[in-house]
């Protein structure tokens, strides 16, 4: 089927496991693609010691057209669901589902593919915003967890057989079992996939959390944090934004220079000013600074650093007779600014 | 199986001393047909054949021990026995090398049978293995033929 025959296949880094070396097999005609149904050379190896064998699952017209891994289906940028990348980027799913249509559609697009060159933006140049989103919702390091072998069905109903030798994992499932219904269709066109709408919950979820809107439920934080600032953001510009609001205690900028936080004597100086920056946005010595609520105030040092230099009937006791929790303020982690949770 | 032949002939070619041998040879052969004839329920599908495997070998092993380990049997009976299917003489040529003195099998070090040209996972060494986990080879249910196993 395949006109030029592909040396490597479109994988991400994760499926291909921690050891830069892989040994890979690779057949013609080995299977049929999970999504369009045609023939296509398979390849197979082993990512990791104790891992299970990976294969490639879809061919890669079908890869090519989502810009997805072709054994995760996750997106080759970022490691997300489908789902989640095309919310973020708006991107259509042209792709038909009907059986018919959809294998005409992707044999097109398999010979078109080789002519036009990608049409579509999948890292989503055009949208810095839907990007960003992206970029915060990705993983950080590789997740080889999910290169292992799949649980011993057996084992959870309590009657295998093989013992030692399984190679199937012999655990409990964790997790949430509706998480456990997924469809490598509904995952690659990016529809009714669970981890997906999970992940787009959350993520509005926090976003809502963090915005100025909701104020926050301790009510002893009166103070703002303000980020995204430079140079031309001095002390006395803040002041001036802030002052009107209420009676500021105190503005603290650390010696990084490029944050700042705004406290207030009283709540509701805090939250009007949080109003005023959600209405009007904050904007200090020409820059757009983003605010948001600060988190509670670390109290002062606890601890009692004197000694009591007399005991009861009035006489000085000798040193090191009284024993405190502190006698260094490097002892006492409240009184270096620390915050005990 | 060996050709049936008329009662004069096969006993023109007794060799002596097939006497003492022979009743071990008929219960091999009883072992072999329980194994071939066994149900295949509750096994999974390459493991049907390897209990027939393990007494082909073990058949073989005791030619090979009577002949070569306490020479019991003169070379004309260790003949016979190759040539009427007592025992596989290309196994026991295996074992006669240094390496292979306890393979299990002709298949597990055919690279031919394997994804990457090499030998079977039961030539490997209990020592090498690591992962502390015991291994049944695909081929003949093996758990490790090494020699230093």
């Amino acid at each position: 089927m395949a006109a030029d025959d592909t040396e490597f296949p479109i994988l991400c880094e994760t499926c291909l496991g921690e050891n830069p070396y892989v040994r890979m097999t690779k057949e013609s005609h080995g299977k049929e693609c999970k999504i369009c149904n045609r023939a296509f050379t398979i390849f197979r190896w082993l990512p990791g010691r104790g891992m299970r064998y990976k294969k490639t699952e879809i061919c890669t017209t079908c890869a090519k057209l989502k810009n997805v891994c072709q054994t995760c289906i996750l997106d080759l940028e970022h490691g997300l669901p489908v789902q989640v990348r095309d919310s973020a980027l708006s991107i259509q799913d042209n792709v038909p589902r009907d059986e018919a249509n959809r294998r005409d559609y992707l044999a097109r697009a398999a010979g078109e593919l080789e002519t036009a060159g990608e049409q579509v933006d999948f890292s989503g140049r055009a949208q810095p915003a839907g990007r960003e989103m992206l970029k915060r919702m990705a993983r950080t390091e590789p997740y080889y967890k999910r290169n292992r072998a799949h649980i011993c069905s057996f084992f959870v109903k309590g009657i295998c057989t093989r013992g030692n030798e399984c190679p199937y994992r012999h655990e409990m499932p964790r997790g949430d079992p509706e998480l456990a219904k997924q469809n490598i269709v509904d995952r690659y066109h990016g529809n009714n996939d669970p981890v997906a709408r999970r992940m787009l919950k959350r993520s509005a979820d926090s976003a809502k959390k963090s915005s100025l809107a909701s104020a926050p439920e301790d009510k002893s934080i009166t103070s703002l944090f303000v980020m995204g600032m430079d140079a031309s953001v001095t002390q006395s510009g803040l002041s001036e934004f802030f002052a009107p609001y209420g009676e500021l205690k105190s503005i603290v900028v650390p010696p990084k220079g490029n944050c700042a936080f705004i406290n207030y004597r009283n709540r509701s100086a805090a939250e009007a000013a949080a109003a005023a920056a959600l209405d009007d946005g904050c904007v200090v010595g020409g820059k757009a600074l983003r605010v948001v609520w600060g988190r509670a105030r670390p109290k002062g040092p606890q601890s009692e650093l004197q000694r009591p230099a007399t005991a009861a009937n009035g006489i000085p006791l000798p040193p090191g007779a009284a024993e405190d929790s502190a006698q260094y303020p490097s002892q006492d982690p409240t009184a270096m600014g620390a915050v005990r949770r | 199986m060996p050709k049936a032949k008329t009662l004069s002939k096969r006993k023109q070619q007794r060799p002596e001393g097939l006497d003492e041998i022979e009743p071990t040879l008929n219960e091999f052969e009883q072992r072999m047909r329980d194994a071939e004839n066994e149900s295949t329920a509750g096994k999974r599908k390459v493991e049907s054949t390897w209990s027939v495997m393990r007494i082909h070998h073990q058949r073989s092993r005791y030619i090979y021990d009577l002949y070569y380990k306490r020479k019991a049997i003169s070379r004309k009976l260790y003949k016979y026995c190759i040539d009427n299917g007592y025992g596989d003489g290309n196994l026991i040529a295996k074992w006669k090398k240094q390496g292979f003195e306890k393979l299990c099998c002709l298949q597990c070090i055919q690279p031919r049978d394997t994804n990457y040209g090499t030998a079977c996972i039961c030539r490997v060494p209990k020592a090498n293995l690591e992962e502390g986990r015991t291994v049944q080879c695909v081929h003949c249910g093996c758990r490790g033929c090494a020699s230093s196993d």
